[in-house]
């Protein structure tokens, strides 16, 4: 060795943690992103898993046999880069390319150097490379429904559209360890418990984002933005690839020196290269200047000298690697994925959400118009969802529909209506209105009212008053006023609510008066 | 302008000398030992090369084509290497003992090195003007230097004992500069 | 052995140029992507390296010391040049095939590395004797290679169809990656079976003096063969 300090490879030992252990988090953070690339691909893409981690382990154990170099086998490496390149596969990778793969980067990257901690590039990524290289038509083959298909990034290229939040979740037409939620899951968990240093993924996430934005033609618009980063295996190299301790620098600024290569390179690669799988070789680019970074930027030796100083006076030192507190990184991490997660349930959940509202819409115009059979909506879209008219507060039409008999004849009309003036909140109503001009009826279906008195309004004594009434408008009396033709009384007690629900009310008729032109 | 950029970075990165095009194999394998030689070389390469291919340019186009006597580039070219070499080692020996003690011995090295006479002669190949031969010249120079410099830091981390025996030596190295140039085969394809 | 026999032998396999001494790499692994090409260059620089080593050895001792390498250069390029010739005007697929790698040939190191290690110490008919064995030598290590690397990488051998139709080549034995792999494969084997190769003239680098061929007549070049 011709180097003063030696900086020995990684993977450190920390703690008490050894390499198996880190490894088996490694491997278990790459599982959500596996079970979803499982789930969306079918069968044959856990084989190409299978086979991969199989033949990579398989290598490794007869080179340490061959070689006798004992048992390494076992430390979980071999698993995580056979798993590792398997993601990185298409999910209709004939099974040869994983086993080829998984043998060129362990056996080549890896144990013609020496075996673990002696590699100077990602052996996964090699491999990958390696079998893109290789057999340049079957690897690039991604079916959907059997037919060649175009992956999302191959899209983009080409200067079509592609769908983000499909991306985002795993379902498009791209390698089985696509899902970036999944993979996002896993990355942060395993930044949060410090086994990946934030400065490098981050730099190369950074670095990506700023160079596609400036270079790539569309400025910093987010869904493009969001688009190039969920694809291309970005995301999985940012976390999985690049962050390994092996292949990247030691020090704090070397890696977010490291980081920004990769994610310029990746940016350059993706703007104005040909290649969907461009990502890849941008990592090995960095891995070729980790050892160039590593001998001209050494973690400060004025660090080491605090630090000595610090154990003199008795101080602890914070142990090697923690730099943000860990418990502001584990709390931040925790809510982005309550986020995430929350998202990911709302998106599942709004079309059914969706359906129960209309479903109950839909009831109540037909206790409205009791003789429609069905109905027809009214189109007034600048109507709709505004705050309608001047003398009505804060009312908006939702919707109206028209009631038609089973021979399509009309036979009354109902109006959905919404004030936001009630006491306790939104009060929503459906107003029927006969063919004849004569008001059928209310029906509520959105009243939150104080129970026992704003509530009353849902009540026959309250809301019976609007039932087959032939006015235009009414108007709400209160105390013992002298009804007229045009009076409801209000509830006692809950003026606000009544107030409110006439209003509503009001402003349906108005609305049904001015618009019968419109049908 | 778009073009000329391209010159450069195509023949630094995109068919870098080296590790696509396999011109100065020999002293890439060999002075990759050391980093400090490597990083000389390089810049002594990307000096001959730069002034080389410029030559080179003038001579073809203003004495060779218009005499009839393409067929003598070969000849010429590699004279004019040899004798710039020459040229410059006198140079600097006198002007400069500090830079010559550094780079000098480089030097009778970049007369045999496959890579500069590569260069000219790809030069009259693809038809370059005067401006186009001197950047690829030196785009191709520096894409030298990348690959060499690179290769020796890469080299420093190899410890022999930890290689399986027939792979001490050349192998290792030979294997090295192939995954080298897989990373590179990253810039293919680039269009601006 | 009869010594002119021998020197057969040694260029064949002795001291073979391309995996022994390790010389010539750049023509070796750019060209090796086909048998054919193999035999073609091969041929050609056999031709040339013939030429070159009589010639010299004929003006061995009239060359002066100080202007021996210039002079050498401008020989082998002379002859490079007619080679060239020759081959465009009535081989022109060889010519297409090897493309600017003929021209290269001034620079390859076998040349001028044996017309300084031997050439200019030894009788013509030596001379011309070891400029077979060498050309041989470096043929047959050519073409080996570009035998591997067209049948892994291409399915085919000189040409004609080896491996089935169903079974995909391995596109990246012909590209420069697998130049790499190949050639250290070799090496591999051979330092596996016990041949010693040069190699650590090669890779040492001699403290980075003289880490080329032997043109530049390093001392310490010579010690490491014996």
């Amino acid at each position: 060795m011709n180097m003063a300090l030696n900086i020995s490879s990684g993977p450190h030992i920390r703690d008490r943690w050894s390499t198996r252990f880190i490894m088996g988090i490694v491997f278990m953070s790459l599982v959500p992103a596996a079970v979803v690339g499982v789930v969306v691909h079918g069968l044959h893409a856990f084989l190409i898993i299978l086979v991969s981690i199989v033949a990579a382990v398989g290598t490794e154990f007869l080179f340490d046999v061959i070689c006798k170099k004992g048992r390494s086998y076992l430390d979980g490496s071999a698993a995580v880069t056979g798993l590792l390149l398997a993601l990185s596969l298409s999910p209709d990778t004939p099974l040869y390319g994983p086993v080829i793969g998984s043998v060129f980067a362990i056996l080549v990257v890896k144990c013609c150097f020496g075996g673990l901690g002696k590699n100077f590039i990602n052996p996964a990524l090699a491999g990958r490379c390696f079998l893109l290289i290789s057999f340049s038509n079957s690897m690039t083959v991604f079916k959907v429904d059997m037919v060649s298909s175009a992956t999302p990034v191959a899209e983009m290229l080409a200067g079509k559209a592609v769908n983000v939040t499909s991306m985002f979740l795993g379902t498009s037409n791209a390698v089985i360890g696509s899902s970036i939620a999944a993979l996002l899951f896993g990355g942060l968990i395993l930044w949060a418990f410090d086994i990946i240093h934030g400065e490098i993924c981050f730099s190369v996430l950074g670095g990506f984002t700023l160079f596609v934005a400036l270079f790539g033609g569309q400025g910093f618009d987010p869904v493009f933005l969001a688009a190039n980063i969920c694809g291309g295996g970005v995301v999985m190299g940012a976390f999985f690839m690049a962050t390994d301790y092996v292949t990247s620098p030691v020090s704090k600024l070397g890696q977010t020196i490291y980081g920004l290569i990769i994610g310029v390179l990746g940016g350059l690669f993706r703007v104005f290269g040909q290649s969907a799988d461009s990502f890849s070789y941008s990592i090995l680019m960095g891995n070729l200047f980790t050892p160039l970074i590593d001998m001209y930027i050494l973690p400060k030796p004025f660090a080491y000298r605090k630090k000595a100083i610090a154990r003199q006076n008795g101080e602890v030192p914070k142990p090697f690697g923690q730099r943000i507190p860990r418990s502001v990184k584990v709390i931040a991490v925790i809510t982005l994925l309550a986020g995430l997660a929350l998202g990911a349930v709302y998106s599942i959940t709004e079309e059914t959400i969706k359906d129960q509202k209309q479903k109950a819409a839909w009831q109540s115009y037909q206790t409205v118009v009791p003789e429609a059979m069905n109905f027809r909506a009214v189109q007034a879209p600048d109507i709709y969802g505004q705050i309608y008219g001047t003398s009505f507060g804060r009312v908006t039409i939702n919707e109206a529909v028209i009631g038609m008999d089973a021979y399509g004849k009309t036979v009354g009309y109902a109006i959905s209506v919404t004030s936001s003036e009630g006491y306790d909140g939104n009060i929503t109503i459906s107003v029927g209105i006969s063919a004849d001009g004569v008001v059928n009826g209310i029906s509520f279906t959105e009243l939150h009212e104080t129970p026992g008195k704003g509530m009353l309004a849902a009540d026959a004594d309250f809301s019976g008053q609007f039932t087959d009434r032939m006015v235009t408008s009414f108007k709400l009396i209160t105390g013992g006023a002298q009804a007229t033709a045009n009076s409801i009384d209000n509830i006692s007690g809950a003026t606000v609510t009544s107030k409110a629900v006439v209003n509503a009310v009001n402003a349906a008729l108005d609305f049904f008066n001015n618009a019968k032109g419109v049908q | 302008m778009k073009a000329l950029i391209l010159i450069v970075v195509s023949g630094a990165l995109i068919n870098n000398v080296v590790l696509n095009q396999f011109l100065g194999i020999c002293s890439f394998l060999g002075v990759s030992k050391q980093m400090k030689a490597s990083a000389s070389l390089g810049f002594a390469v990307i000096f001959v090369i730069t002034i080389a291919s410029a030559v080179a340019s003038l001579l073809y186009d203003f004495v060779l084509k218009p005499f009839g006597i393409e067929f003598m580039k070969t000849i010429v070219f590699i004279l004019v290497i040899a004798a710039l070499v020459q040229i410059v080692e006198m140079f600097l020996k006198k002007k400069s003992p500090a830079i010559y003690k550094s780079l000098g011995i480089f030097l009778p090295l970049i007369t045999t090195n496959c890579a500069v006479l590569g260069v000219a002669l790809t030069n009259v190949q693809n038809g370059y003007n005067f401006g186009e031969c001197v950047l690829s010249g030196f785009g191709t120079a520096v894409g030298f230097t990348i690959a060499i410099v690179l290769l020796a830091s890469v080299r420093v981390r190899i410890r022999e004992e930890d290689l399986p025996a027939p792979l001490r030596g050349a192998p290792i190295v030979l294997i090295s500069a192939a995954l080298m140039s897989i990373a590179f085969m990253g810039f293919g394809g680039l269009s601006f | 052995m009869n010594k002119y026999v021998e020197r057969l032998y040694n260029g064949l396999v002795r001291e073979n140029p391309t995996l022994v001494l390790m010389l010539g790499m750049c023509p070796t692994l750019a060209v090796s992507t086909r048998a054919l090409n193999g035999i073609g260059m091969g041929l050609s620089t056999t031709a040339v390296l013939i030429l070159s080593n009589l010639v010299i050895s004929l003006l061995r001792k009239a060359i002066p010391d100080e202007i021996r390498l210039p002079s050498y250069i401008v020989i082998v390029a002379s002859l490079v040049t007619v080679t060239e010739l020759l081959i465009e005007a009535y081989l022109p697929s060889v010519y297409e095939a090897l493309g600017i790698y003929i021209p290269l040939i001034v620079v390859n190191c076998i040349i001028l590395g044996r017309a300084e290690a031997y050439a200019n110490k030894n009788t013509p008919l030596l001379s011309v004797m070891d400029g077979i064995g060498m050309g041989l030598g470096f043929t047959v290590a050519l073409t080996l290679a570009g035998l591997v690397r067209e049948i892994l990488g291409n399915g085919t051998a000189f040409g004609l169809r080896v491996l089935p139709e169903s079974i995909e080549p391995m596109g990246i034995f012909v590209q420069p990656p697998g130049a790499f792999l190949v050639i250290a494969l070799f090496i591999i084997i051979m330092n596996a079976i016990g041949i010693k190769t040069r190699q650590r003239k090669l890779v040492e680098g001699c403290d980075g003096c003289c880490a080329n061929c032997a043109v530049t007549g390093c001392p310490k070049s010579e010690e490491v063969t014996k």
